[in-house]
Parts: structure tokens; C-alpha cells; sequence
């Protein structure tokens, strides 16, 4: 019951997410790392299988929200509608465009690279609230256009 | 790297994706909400992870020479691509509602779009990787800095500041 308390507690969980990294980190001196990890679909491996690694540990996170999603009667298979396809598609290729043009431009940068005090992560992260802030605009701009035809 | 490191690190993984899937975890979400003036929640969840983390990695350092703060990633032409990197990864996690785990954690959960989300990943890379970073590779002059390099105080003064000052604005945001 305890149990079942606490895993409906969002902060002890991103708490859990935090020191399950520290433990990895501390065990076999890896951490979780976003954006690099996906460089096997393309082809590169990284040194020493570093990129492989990542990907393995990417694979197991879906693994693991699987479960998360099953044992809270959350999972639900949905397939894509076909109006949302293209915009996926558009912010994947961001996405991967994002996250190679500098390695560590990703999620990575809030939840490794500022605790690491890394320079290049408070930058990606300025760009990111730029960028996200270009789109957000453009989509409130646009909802905002729609809005007004409704109602004229 | 042997073959026992990858499946330990693939059961770390499993964990991870328990975790993040029961927070609901997602910086493109959270950018959302932060922009709508409801960013509480995302801030909540960030203030923790640094904390844990913060301290986590610091003392590392101290338990094993090995570990320590590490630069991520790579600082790239004087960090004119970082940000312009992240300013691209930024417009693409808000315009399809997924940063990186929340689109792992989208397919865990059935998802599909978000699998398609992930496979468009690959011709950005590709472009970047087999055309963009041949042309550009001259103009990147990497550079790997943190913190504690740029300016003159120590590492631990500044972990030490930054999670007291985390902890007083998360405490803060609780009481709210």
C-alpha cells in the first residue's frame, strides 16, 4: 500500500530517476545520457561501443515505462493520426539535427550537465528556451488567428 | 566494453523508464507549462534532480579520482552551435510535445506517434553527421569547460551555493 502511495508521488520518482543515475554513476562510472545515444541508428557506434551503450540504456528506459505504464493501468496503445504524423516527423528531424550538431544538446543538459557544472549545457539550455519559445510563440500566434475567424 | 556492462546498463535503463514514466516526467511539457505560466511542476521536478545530482557527482569525485564533474558533450565554436543546436532541439521538442525521455517514455506507454517521432531522428543525424560535420568540422573548435574553469572559485563553493539556493526555492514552492 506504502508501495503503491509512493509511486503515485511524481517527486519521489524524478527523486528515484536522480539517485538511480548517481548509483549507475558511482557503479560502473556511466550516466544517463539523451542525444549521442541514438548515433547507432545512423551508424556510429561511438569509441569503445560508448554510443551503444547509451542506446542499450534508451532501449531499457522504454522497457521500463512499460512496465511503469502496465502496473498503473496507464499503458494504452495508440496509433497516430494522420494529421499529427507530419509535425512529428518535422520536430523528430529537429530533434536529431539538435542533438548531433553539439553532442550534449538534449535532456541531458538539465538532468547531467548543469549538476556537472558543464559551460556548454547552460548554453544548449539558453537555445533550447529560445527555440521552444520560437515555436510556442508561432503556435500561440496561430491559435490566436483561429480564435478570431471563429468568431468573426 | 564487455558484454556485461551493456546489459547492466540496459537494466539501469529499465529503471530509469520506471521512474520517469510514474513522474510524467517531460522538459517539453515542461517548457509548455513554463510559458503558460504554470511551470511550477517542471521546476519542482528539475530543483530535485539537481540537487541529488549536484551532490551526487561532487562527491564522487572525492570517493573515487576516477569520477567527478565532467564536462557533456562538447563546447562547440565558442558555443555559437550550442546554442544554435539547442535553439533547433527546442523548436522540435515543443512542436511534437516530446523532449528525449518523455518520447521514450511516450512509447513505453503505447504511444506510436512518438515511435515515429524517434525514427525521424535519423535523417537529422545523418545530415549531420555524413554532410553538416565534414563542412563544419574546422569551424567547431571544440572545447570541453566547466564551470569552475571559467571563473575563479572552486567547484565545491559552487555546488555548495547552487543547492543551498535550490533547496530554499524548492522548499519555497512546496509551502505554495
Amino acid at each position: 500500500m506504502a508501495r503503491k502511495k509512493l509511486s503515485h508521488k511524481p517527486l519521489f520518482m524524478v527523486a528515484g530517476f536522480a539517485v538511480l543515475n548517481v548509483i549507475m554513476y558511482f557503479t560502473i562510472h556511466k550516466f544517463w545520457i539523451g542525444g549521442s545515444s541514438f548515433l547507432p541508428m545512423v551508424g556510429k557506434l561511438g569509441p569503445n561501443n560508448k554510443f551503444l551503450f547509451a542506446f542499450l540504456v534508451n532501449m531499457g528506459v522504454i522497457v521500463g515505462a512499460f512496465v511503469g505504464a502496465l502496473t498503473s493501468k496507464e499503458f494504452r496503445f495508440r496509433m497516430p493520426r494522420v494529421g499529427s504524423i507530419g509535425r512529428g516527423i518535422l520536430g523528430g528531424i529537429l530533434i536529431g539535427i539538435g542533438i548531433t550538431l553539439a553532442p550534449g544538446t538534449c535532456t541531458t543538459s538539465f538532468v547531467i550537465g548543469l549538476p556537472m557544472l558543464s559551460i556548454s549545457s547552460v548554453l544548449s539550455i539558453t537555445g533550447m528556451f529560445v527555440g521552444a519559445f520560437i515555436v510556442y510563440s508561432m503556435t500561440m500566434a496561430k491559435c490566436s488567428v483561429k480564435n478570431r475567424k471563429g468568431n468573426s | 566494453m564487455p558484454a556485461y556492462i551493456l546489459l547492466i546498463g540496459f537494466l539501469f535503463g529499465i529503471g530509469f523508464g520506471y521512474f520517469v514514466q510514474r513522474a510524467g516526467l517531460c522538459f517539453a511539457h515542461g517548457f509548455g507549462e513554463f510559458f503558460t505560466g504554470r511551470g511550477q511542476r517542471i521546476i519542482r521536478m528539475f530543483l530535485v534532480i539537481f540537487i541529488i545530482s549536484s551532490i551526487g557527482f561532487l562527491v564522487s569525485g572525492y570517493v573515487n579520482p576516477e569520477l567527478g564533474l565532467k564536462t557533456i558533450g562538447q563546447l562547440r565554436g565558442y558555443g555559437f552551435w550550442n546554442v544554435v543546436a539547442g535553439a533547433i532541439f527546442g523548436a522540435g521538442i515543443l512542436l511534437n510535445g516530446g523532449c528525449i525521455l518523455g518520447t521514450l517514455r511516450q512509447i513505453g506507454e503505447g504511444n506510436m506517434l512518438f515511435f515515429v517521432v524517434l525514427v525521424s531522428f535519423i535523417p537529422g543525424m545523418a545530415l549531420v553527421v555524413y554532410v553538416l560535420n565534414p563542412i563544419l568540422q574546422s569551424a567547431y573548435d571544440v572545447h570541453n569547460i566547466l564551470l569552475p574553469d571559467l571563473i575563479p572559485v572552486a567547484a565545491p563553493v559552487i555546488t555548495g551555493v547552487l543547492v543551498c539556493a535550490s533547496v530554499i526555492w524548492l522548499i519555497s514552492l512546496l509551502k505554495r
